[in-house]
């Protein structure tokens, strides 16, 4: 999936600084900012919404929002209809 | 050069490209086996979390063999899955080595579930055939163990060229996402535990993006069965959720039950040509296909995930669940391509044509030739991913070990080295350019459409072709303007490159077999058809050639 449009809700204060979100991450999405203990949702535009950074945060600091309508089924759905 | 980076120089006794279930699964089999040799994963996010096996449905195959011989599996594989273009040996190994392979996993922590006797927890899908879950944290467990056994793990480095010295391999260079360092590693072994060619399509999570398979391409080692990495996934057209098992349950706009056009009898999974008759409900105005279950229990992905207690998991597979619900107001259903190319060909010790050189896991599974004609993962053979990972990481460490032990440290040809330096930041140098994902657009749009790479047709072959050779012609203008960016340039590079072997490749099989469907020859051919299609790079030029199956040797052989 390129060029998605899912948002990643951040909430700073529950953050305990685990880094867990940042390694679940296997597209990238997440860097993380070593001086503050906080990760940095830098490549928003490549989330493919798997939703494990949210999975592994036990402090409910990350909410994952899909928009799947920005996800291309690539199907020819206007050639078939 | 404008680029500025730092420069490290590595040298290990095995490196390993990957480090999901396959990577680990070699590293500590190589470390279990010859605890003196130096062993090195380099991943390209971070191991243990990186690769498919945590994301999936956490399902492994399982075979009680108390009740039935491999060769069942094999007799009956060849038959209905495979279309005998799989290597039965090596798949006769594979069941063999089933419940070994589960209790290695769980000797390295992973949580497999069993009952209060000690047997296995499994769900029967046939007489002698079950599934058993296995929890995500499969692979987080298999880091620990891995680092316990002293395997060395560096993560956020991406492995982009393989290095040779005299026809072997001497290792491999590479570059970190986060500050761009340069690695240069010598090593004895390499293994290319890299993922599948998923074209960034489909998810079902695969992370699989083609840059190994690229790497082995360029190397000079051989491909195998290219064409069968077409894999597509039916999926809620609004979620995009994929619905395994679906295909048994489809109905078009006039309510009648169209998966009975094309099942006779209930089949171990969706089959292309559940695709080609959704394609056909969508062309000719019957369209579109939506899913009526016949009982909640039916309704796939999510029941599977409670059936054990798997809670790292559960919380995974519940987020999914829940927000794909509040956007599935209704039924319907596409397929969405999910690809998986996975073509080194390996022999059964899982090394390539280049002596030293492994593949392992999805990167090599059709390449190993053991599903035959299907794409795989998980080739019409649910829970066969994790485990043909953990049979591959297995059934490579002893040669790997060996290699490693019998060859010294190969002579670093530092030409080779600054050649590879100049093409990975080739895209940071140019002051203007194209973006990588102009290239990754075009070759979804020829890879994403069932009527091109799933019901394929000569004349539909070569207008995808086309926009793959557009596609191509845009690889030497990609522009990167970061080190995040730089890996999804190589990524869209090793996609035109997989495309253009899948349709090249399928434009010479003439005939339908397993997974494999063509509109113009929709029989299977086994008087011409009995053969794998290998692909080589032979100085910069991709070269086709066929390699006859060697069905004579093999207790299995088609009726006609």
């Amino acid at each position: 999936m390129i060029d998605t449009k899912h948002e990643i809700v951040f909430h700073p204060e529950k953050c305990v600084g685990c880094g867990l979100c940042y390694k679940a991450c296997f597209v990238d999405v997440i860097r993380w900012d070593e001086e503050n203990k906080k990760p940095v949702f830098k490549y928003v535009e490549d989330c493919e919404h798997c939703f494990y950074c949210e999975s592994v945060c036990k402090r409910g600091a990350i909410e994952v929002k899909p928009n799947y309508a920005s996800e291309r089924l690539l199907q020819h759905f206007d050639r078939y209809r | 050069m404008k680029t500025q980076v730092d420069r490290k120089t590595l040298s290990t006794d095995v490196l390993i490209a990957g480090g999901g279930v396959g990577g680990l699964t070699a590293a500590i089999s190589i470390k279990e086996i010859a605890p003196e040799l130096d062993v090195l994963i380099v991943e390209k996010q971070t191991c243990g979390y990186g690769g498919k096996a945590n994301k999936g449905g956490g399902v492994l195959q399982y075979f009680d063999l108390t009740k039935m011989d491999p060769w069942d599996f094999v007799k009956y594989h060849a038959n209905v899955i495979g279309g005998f273009l799989g290597d039965q040996e090596l798949l006769a190994k594979y069941v063999s080595m089933n419940n070994h392979m589960l209790d290695k996993l769980t000797e390295w922590g992973a949580k497999v579930p069993k009952n209060p006797d000690g047997t296995y927890n499994v769900m029967p899908t046939g007489p002698a055939t079950a599934i058993i879950g296995v929890d995500l944290d499969i692979t987080l467990k298999m880091r620990r163990t891995a680092e316990k056994l002293g395997v060395k793990i560096i993560d956020k480095v991406a492995i982009t060229d393989l290095l040779k010295k005299d026809g072997k391999i001497a290792g491999a260079t590479g570059f970190s996402l986060l500050d761009g360092t340069f690695y240069e590693i010598t090593a004895k072994a390499v293994i290319m535990a890299t993922g599948s060619q998923n074209y960034r399509i489909g998810s079902m999570w695969g992370s699989g993006r083609g840059d190994g398979i690229a790497a082995v391409y360029r190397a000079g080692a051989e491909l195998r069965n290219v064409e069968f990495g077409n894999f597509a996934q039916l999926v809620r057209v609004r979620s995009h959720n994929e619905v395994v098992y679906g295909e048994n349950f489809m109905y078009n706009a006039k309510g009648e039950h169209i998966t009975k056009n094309f099942l006779k009898e209930r089949e171990p999974d969706i089959s292309s040509k559940a695709i080609r008759e959704w394609y056909w409900a969508m062309t000719n105005g019957t369209g579109p296909v939506h899913l009526r279950f016949d009982s909640p229990q039916s309704e796939g992905g999510a029941p599977l995930s409670r059936l054990w207690d798997r809670p790292y998991g559960q919380e995974f597979w519940r987020l999914n669940h829940e927000r794909a619900a509040a956007v599935d107001t209704d039924t319907e259903v596409c397929p969405l391509l999910i690809g998986e190319q996975s073509p080194i060909k390996v022999g059964h010790d899982m090394q390539t044509t280049i002596p030293g050189l492994y593949a392992i896991g999805d990167a090599s599974y059709c390449g190993s030739a053991a599903p035959g004609a299907v794409p795989a993962p998980p080739g019409r053979n649910r829970g066969s991913g994790i485990l043909n990972a953990v049979f591959a990481g297995i059934s490579c460490a002893e040669s790997v070990a060996n290699h490693a032990k019998s060859n010294p440290l190969p002579e670093v040809d530092k030409e080779q080295i600054e050649k590879s330096f100049t093409r990975v930041f080739a895209p940071l140098e140019r002051e203007s350019g194209c973006t990588c994902k102009d290239v990754i657009r075009k070759v979804q749009e020829a890879m994403g459409p069932m009527e091109y790479s799933v019901y394929m047709h000569a004349d539909r072959i070569a207008q995808a072709l086309a926009i793959v050779l557009e596609a191509k012609a845009l690889v030497p203008q990609m522009k990167a303007v970061d080190f995040h960016d730089l890996l999804s340039c190589h990524e869209a590079e090793a996609m035109v490159l997989s495309a253009e072997m899948h349709y090249r490749a399928a434009e010479m099989r003439k005939e339908s077999r397993g997974w494999f469907l063509r509109e113009d020859y929709p029989e299977m051919d086994n008087k011409n058809w009995l053969k794998w299609i290998i692909v080589k790079n032979v100085d910069g030029e991709m070269t086709f050639s066929t390699e006859d199956v060697p069905i004579e040797k093999w207790p299995v052989k088609p009726m006609a």
